[in-house]
């Protein structure tokens, strides 16, 4: 599966493509949303892992453009405590899953494998 | 007077001055050369940090293969310290096994006694970074030594000191508000409430003393503490709160009431209203209108066209508002007998609501 993740912490970004490496996923790395944007829209992404609050466009922006595009491709957004409002938003544009950070690596694996099922 | 100053001593004066402006801007250079290094060493050891982090995350501390160049870079000082720091700043990015994982990684590079150095040290950053790194690394050891630092005059690490006991024990670690001389910043405040995950129903006696506190900012804490869980059981107490000699006492009991409301809370805030200042009755006009409780109509419609403060009969305008009161507000504004004062304002809540 071709993933795209768009984070603007390094650490972060790092050990998702990291962990998703080890779980056999091809990942695409984005460090801001404007970056994430050009790339969903010229490679066909299987999923999208992103960040709420991002340089440039923000992860709301990144499922606008989705939209936009006419694609259909599930998105995780990870969000921040307190950026309750958002993650509604994000949800109303057709955000699949959210996790609040801090967050266990584990965990989003576990949910990508849900995800992945539930699609397939 | 330039008959005193020979041509010899201009130019002595002359190179003094050059001789100066060289030495400044070697300085300068050298300084600049300088951060520029370390600059260059921060950005290629954060690379390697974060890979030795994410490795440990990803495939576990136990597994890390033996890495001599790393093996190096630790017998660094400043490597040292500056791998402490972000190990700190890491450990919050994550939960669970990766979180335990990157605690692990103080223990596996024995860093713990770099923090106990920090800790032990004579400058007061250097003791709230080291408290910041023992509680990170969970070392509860050093609980009896932070405890000491809760007396600490300095206000950086005392704060470090009440956060890393909170830590560690949870409610029982608030227990150091029995005594709290010094104002609890608001901040301050926010980090404690999050550190805490539940609050025993053991702890009232505790609850009711920091309601009794003569440090006005450990009541408010107590009183966000008894919001944030909502301990309905407190509801009296905090109602008598509204009779506190302090008015950001008494703001915050009205806005914990509106939280923990029943239905005796509107009539309570109607009760004590015309006792308060205008700040608080401000504050029980929020708490009205967040209640949407039609008994209010006639209070508000009370307010707006009595009370002598402008604010109130606006606050009071606004509430009508939310409680659907537009054929009263477009009555009045009609009316010839209306002021042009509450004109303009009925005005500006109607416009408010259409915005």
């Amino acid at each position: 599966m071709l993933i795209l993740i768009a984070e603007d912490d390094e650490l972060i970004l790092r050990t998702i493509e990291h962990k998703l490496l080890k779980e056999g996923h091809e990942v695409l790395l984005t460090r801001n949303g404007k970056e994430a944007i050009d790339t969903i829209k010229e490679k066909d992404v299987d999923l999208v892992i992103t960040d709420i609050m991002m340089p440039f466009a923000s992860g709301i922006e990144i499922l606008s453009a989705i939209r936009a595009f006419g694609k259909k491709v599930p998105v995780i957004v990870l969000s921040s405590m307190g950026q309750e409002e958002v993650v509604v938003d994000a949800f109303d544009l057709g955000a699949a899953d959210f996790m609040v950070k801090p967050f266990s690596p584990n965990e989003l694996v576990l949910r990508i494998k849900r995800l992945t099922n539930q699609l397939s | 007077m330039l008959d005193l100053i020979t041509l010899h001593e201009l130019i002595l004066a002359v190179i003094v001055v050059l001789i100066f402006v060289l030495i400044l801007v070697i300085s300068v250079l050298i300084f600049s050369f300088f951060r520029y290094k370390s600059l260059q060493h921060r950005q290629s050891w954060t690379t390697i940090i974060q890979q030795k982090i994410t490795e440990v995350i990803v495939d576990g501390a136990e597994r890390l293969p033996k890495d001599t160049s790393f093996a190096l870079y630790l017998k660094i000082p400043s490597f040292r310290r500056y791998f402490l720091s972000t190990l700190v700043s890491s450990e919050r990015k994550f939960t669970g096994k990766a979180r335990e994982e990157v605690s692990r990684l103080f223990k596996v590079f024995n860093l713990e006694a770099e923090a106990w150095k920090k800790m032990r040290s004579k400058r007061d950053y250097l003791i709230a970074g080291g408290i910041q790194e023992l509680t990170a690394m969970r070392v509860e050891q050093a609980l009896p030594q932070i405890s000491e630092l809760l007396k600490y005059p300095q206000r950086q690490v005392y704060q470090e000191a009440q956060y890393a006991i909170v830590s560690f024990k949870g409610f029982e670690g608030l227990f150091f508000l029995d005594e709290l001389q010094h104002p609890l910043s608001d901040w301050q405040q926010l980090r404690l409430l999050r550190s805490i995950e539940e609050v025993p129903d053991t702890h009232f006696e505790h609850i009711n003393k920091w309601l009794g506190s003569r440090n006005e900012s450990v009541v408010i804490f107590t009183l966000r503490l008894i919001g944030q869980f909502q301990l309905l059981t407190y509801y009296q107490e905090v109602l008598m709160l509204l009779d506190h000699d302090m008015v950001t006492v008494r703001k915050h009991a009205v806005r914990i009431l509106q939280n923990l409301e029943n239905q005796s809370t509107v009539n309570q805030l109607l009760t004590v209203f015309d006792n308060q200042c205008i700040e608080v009755q401000l504050e029980i006009l929020k708490a009205l209108k967040a209640s949407k409780s039609k008994q209010t109509e006639l209070f508000l419609q009370e307010q707006l066209r009595s009370h002598p403060d402008i604010g109130i009969k606006i606050s009071a305008a606004e509430a009508l508002m939310v409680l659907e009161g537009q054929s009263y507000l477009r009555a009045i504004v009609t009316s010839p007998e209306t002021s042009s004062q509450i004109i303009q304002i009925v005005n500006h809540a109607l416009q408010e609501k259409t915005c």
